[in-house]
């Protein structure tokens, strides 16, 4: 036992020393280090995003009800530690200055909002200030749209239900506002305390009551294990950052799959990185475990001391790179403090767990069949030198890493989806690879031949090596194929986001332009040289029934949903507007277009996928819509994709022109003014009174803000990635290259110049390169295929590009560490050389 | 009176066939010889003739086909793999043609390598010990890529006599050497194996290495036929063994 530890202990040092472990132990730190840099970075980075978009629902988790909740509920939530505040919303009519209006009445409680800050300013359509109390009694504020339609100023009275209050501020952003561009009605904030005094929460009144709770994550799932078997689904809806289906949480939950998906493909590098490895300190073995059985050594002290060596090198890998990981995350952090609110302080166990697991794993696993290898090597190699290990099933070998890399992504990711969509890739990868080889022989039996040229020399190498190298040339496709993965990833997801709000978005929304301003306020608006978008007629309605049945249930459940973002703008009125022009971000998943419409066509309307789906109306229906004294049949003909995340104006009903030429619309238009020309808005409008306008620019901010620091971040994954990827690559280089250096010797033993040695290496690497990067670039397409239609909900798209670069870059890299390994092998003379291989 | 020393080796129609892919074939024709105690034989014979299988099935790293070889009485035919190794620990010694010594150990650790394994306590005293006797005392700490093949030979030679084994097996132990450096190797192997009464087997195609053994055998296609030379007392110059 002893004799085995203080055995393996000296061969441990003294290979290390001498560098023989250094590739295997490599392959080690960068597995622990990546792994653990990633995912503690990305662990940390999601803590500091969902901290940030909690601020979008003023609060860490939400519980929703159509009636008050039970006294118990919140008093539990207060002794499990938690923050809590309650929020009442209701639709009520406000009147002031002999008008009326409907608005959006929220009555807050003490301590709203938990999350995200509240803003107003003393004038309408001023720069908002953070204000950190609420209306006192007797006082509301108001969104700047109220005190434009009621003609009122800050000090009028409005009155709402029973009660009167006195405007004493303007709202100017609340937290969880949503993100629609008609979010509704202006909002109406009063206290709490009020609310009794309006007599609005009477028996049909439509109200949600929202009960908002912050605190420790652990905290929050102890409370929602205790609360869940108490909800009731038909009441109460409990909502987290992680349901937010708003941009910023569709960004987020998005770039949480991707930092997900980062760690997952780290921990596939490491494997592959630790496999080639071990199999490489396989081989080196043989000959020492021969020499010990020789020697008299049992199975079972060879066995040990492997173990005890493997151990060592191990143990020393996970601390060495967990120290780097800690490093490169700290320098990772530091760069992007600036823009990352990415706080140091927190440290999570988790990702240190999943490190040393993915370490211990992974060296175990990997090394497993070629310790199994090495512990057969018979003693007679000694005499016969030629005799290897007696096992040699690849398909166990393959079988069981595959088994172990799933596992450890299942284990990991706890998303059977994402691992298997990985997993599948790998496999269709390596079985296409293993058909490759036997190609990549029978070509190189015809190429190989004739005059030794380099390329010949390169050519028989590649059919003589051919199965050795599949290891190889898997484990380069794999880790290009990740690279790719990750790195298209980004491109197309960050592409997306951008796309949503490019430069010059519409931060301001006019709607009520009456025909006769229209064309004034385009003349005023150039004149101050603002560029109002397209105008969209707009007609207010009523939805009354479908194929002739009406529709009561539907709407109120509709109305009740006021939480619904995105959605807010139905209910018993609905805004239609007419236009044979499809708009942008707007696809057709079911019939055809308006403008396939035909004299004597029954006159179409084009429905919104979702809204479709949720009141049951299929291609055919007829939808009747009363506008004043008028009633409107339309036929449904086509059903739309709407992309709600673009901020303009989108509609759930879009009707045939014609259908809705006897009406008189208001218009909608949107326009683009820099955030520092905010002060020109009340100038602008200022002929206008009769136009309400609404300001979205806060929402945009917000939403960019988060988009910017989620995708610098996706950005800096990125880059650990292609670092981690790269380093993979050259140890997988350096590896082959010592299996090439006993070839080399004899070669320059024979006279060989070093210019033909060396373009016949680099002819090798440069074919490997090819057809690694080639099949990388094919098995890419697939797993991005699978990843953004099954897991992020993207819209898939052939990347041609890179099926031209990735050969290319491959050939090119795969070639130059090639060439390098091979140079620094011709530096040293023929007998050096020699005596290296010994 | 005079003691007849102990037969150390004996074998008795031992054959060797491999299978290959036209069939099987038979390396080894029935071969029966004994080795006594303490006497030195040289197995040689032309490259491919058998004489590295041979040498492979007496110190069991290799089995025999048919028949039965006996180590010091111990019968290496019915042993199986680990109770070989520990007879190989306990009784043999090794020298190669190419040294094979563990490239990731020093020169002293790769002599104490067998003592390890055979669980000696004192195993750095007696490694330093012998060092000194093959002349290597300064280059302990060197690794075998530092040596050149002779010093290599030699700490090999070392190894071989650490643990003090019954029977020696040399395989071409000057093969890859140069003449001056084969003289200092033959020398030492002789000389250590005189003073510690070791039984030597070795294999060679030098007939000047083979001439310094009391015995030579040679091995033709398979089969062995035993050398003697002018001082024995044979009417015969040759004689089949088996």
């Amino acid at each position: 036992m002893n004799n085995a530890l203080s055995l393996a202990w000296r061969l441990f040092k003294h290979e290390a020393k001498r560098g023989e472990l250094t590739i295997i132990l490599f392959a080690i730190v960068l597995s622990v280090a990546s792994v653990l840099s990633l995912s503690l970075f990305s662990e940390r980075l999601q803590s500091a995003l969902t901290a940030k978009s909690a601020d979008f629902i003023a609060a860490d988790r939400l519980l929703d009800s159509n009636k008050p909740v039970d006294q118990a509920w919140i008093d539990r939530a207060i002794e499990e530690g938690l923050e809590t505040t309650r929020q009442v919303y209701a639709r009520s009519m406000v009147f002031g200055n002999e008008d009326m209006t409907l608005t959006s009445l929220r009555a807050a409680d003490q301590g709203y909002p938990l999350k995200g800050t509240l803003k107003t300013s003393e004038t309408p359509f001023g720069l908002g200030e953070e204000t950190n109390y609420l209306p006192n009694k007797g006082e509301a504020w108001a969104e700047s749209r109220l005190f434009q339609t009621l003609g009122i100023k800050i000090g009028d009275k409005i009155e709402v239900g029973d009660a009167e209050f006195i405007l004493t501020r303007v709202i100017t952003e609340v937290p969880d506002a949503g993100f629609s561009v008609f979010g509704g009605n202006p909002k109406v904030l009063i206290n709490y305390s009020e609310l009794e005094s309006t007599n609005i929460t009477g028996p049909g009144s439509r109200i949600t009551y929202t009960y908002f709770f912050a605190g420790d994550k652990s905290d929050l799932e102890d409370y929602y294990d205790w609360l869940k078997p108490q909800l009731d689904r038909e009441i109460h809806d409990w909502d987290s950052v992680e349901d937010d289906s708003s941009p910023i949480g569709r960004s987020v939950g998005r770039a949480e799959q991707y930092f997900l998906l980062a760690s997952l493909l780290a921990i596939v590098l490491a494997a592959v990185s630790i496999a080639v490895a071990a199999q490489r300190y396989s081989q080196r073995h043989y000959d020492p475990v021969a020499i010990m059985k020789t020697l008299g050594a049992s199975r079972k002290l060879v066995q040990r001391v492997y173990l005890y060596q493997i151990s060592f090198i191990t143990f020393f890998g996970i601390v060495l790179g967990t120290a780097a990981g800690l490093a490169i995350q700290q320098v990772v952090v530091s760069a992007i403090a600036d823009t990352v609110d990415v706080s140091l302080d927190v440290w999570h166990w988790r990702p240190l767990i999943i490190a040393v697991f993915t370490g211990v794993t992974c060296a175990v696993l990997f090394s497993l069949y070629p310790l199994l290898k090495l512990f057969s090597v018979p003693p007679l190699r000694v005499l016969r030198r030629d005799l290897g290990a007696g096992m040699s099933s690849r398909i166990i070998q393959f079988g069981a890493m595959g088994s172990a890399i799933l596992l450890l992504m299942w284990a990991y990711s706890q998303n059977i989806k994402i691992s298997l969509i990985l997993f599948v890739s790998g496999i269709a990868l390596v079985c296409a690879l293993l058909v490759v080889t036997f190609a990549l022989i029978w070509v190189g039996r015809k190429l190989g031949q004739g005059k030794m040229g380099a390329w010949q020399l390169a050519w028989a190498r590649i059919k003589r090596r051919a199965m050795d190298n599949s290891v190889q040339l898997i484990s380069f496709s794999i880790t290009i194929m990740l690279l790719l993965v990750v790195l298209v990833m980004r491109n197309d997801m960050v592409s997306q986001w951008r796309d949503q709000l490019p430069q010059g978005t519409p931060n301001y929304f006019l709607t009520n332009i009456t025909q006769d301003k229209k064309d004034n306020l385009v003349e005023h608006f150039s004149a101050s040289d603002v560029q109002p978008d397209g105008f969209y007629p707009v007609v207010r309605a009523r939805f009354e029934a479908i194929n002739d049945e009406k529709i009561r249930t539907a709407v109120s459940k509709e109305d009740e949903n006021a939480q619904n973002r995105g959605r807010n703008g139905l209910g018993r009125e609905a805004n239609l507007t007419w236009t044979d022009v499809l708009a942008k971000g707007n696809k057709i998943v079911e019939g055809q277009w308006l403008d396939k419409w035909q004299p004597g066509d029954p006159y179409g309307v084009s429905i919104e996928e979702r809204i479709a789906e949720r009141l049951d109306i299929k291609m055919g229906d007829t939808l009747t819509f009363n506008i004043g004294s008028e009633v409107v049949d339309v036929e449904v003909t086509s059903v739309r994709e709407v992309n709600w995340q673009t901020m303009q104006p989108n509609f759930f009903f879009v009707l045939q022109p014609q259908a809705m030429k006897e009406f008189t619309p208001t218009y909608i238009t949107s326009f683009h003014l820099p955030t520092e020309q905010k002060s020109q808005v009340t100038e602008l409008m200022r002929p206008f009174a009769s136009v309400t306008l609404i300001d979205v620019d806060a929402r945009i901010n917000q939403v960019r803000d988060v988009v910017d620091q989620v995708s610098l971040a996706v950005e800096f994954i990125l880059i650990l990635v292609l670092v981690a990827g790269s380093l993979v690559l050259i140890a997988q280089v350096q590896a082959s290259m010592d299996e090439r250096q006993q070839e080399l010797a004899i070669l320059r033993t024979l006279g060989a110049k070093g210019g033909l040695i060396r373009a016949s290496v680099v002819f090798e690497f440069l074919i490997i390169g090819v057809v690694a990067g080639g099949m990388a670039a094919v098995a890419n397409e697939l797993t991005l295929y699978l990843l953004q239609s099954q897991v992020f909900q993207m819209e898939g798209k052939m990347h041609w590009e890179y099926w031209l670069l990735a050969p290319t870059v491959g050939a090119v890299v795969v070639g130059l560490l090639g060439a390098a390994g091979c140079w620094r092998l011709l530096t040293l003379n023929t007998s050096q050389l020699l005596r290296k291989m010994v | 009176m005079t003691t007849t020393p102990k037969v150390m080796i004996e074998t008795k129609d031992i054959t060797k066939i491999v299978s290959t892919s036209e069939g099987e074939l038979q390396i080894l024709q029935p071969i029966s010889f004994n080795v006594k105690a303490g006497e030195s034989v040289a197995i040689v014979g032309a490259s491919g003739s058998g004489k590295s299988t041979l040498l492979s099935l007496l110190a069991g790293l290799d089995q025999v086909s048919e028949g039965e070889i006996l180590l010091d009485g111990a019968g290496l035919h019915s042993m199986d793999e680990e109770q070989r190794a520990r007879l190989r620990g306990e009784k043999v010694g090794f020298i190669f043609q190419s040294f094979m010594l563990v490239q990731s150990l020093t020169a002293i650790e790769n002599i104490m390598l067998p003592a390890e394994i055979a669980g000696l306590e004192n195993a750095k005293q007696l490694g330093q010990e012998i060092l000194e006797q093959v002349g290597l005392g300064h280059r302990g700490n060197h690794y075998p890529n530092q040596l050149s093949g002779g010093e290599q030979q030699r700490v090999a030679i070392a190894r071989a006599f650490i643990t003090k084994p019954k029977i020696l097996f040399a395989d071409e132990p000057t093969g890859n050497l140069d003449s001056a450096n084969s003289e200092k190797v033959e020398k030492l192997l002789f000389d250590l194996n005189r003073d510690s009464d070791t039984t030597l087997v070795l294999v060679t195609h030098d007939p000047e290495l083979a001439s310094q053994c009391q015995r030579q055998l040679h091995m033709h296609a398979g089969e062995l036929t035993e050398v003697f030379t002018e001082s024995d007392d044979v009417s015969e110059s040759q004689k089949q063994v088996g």
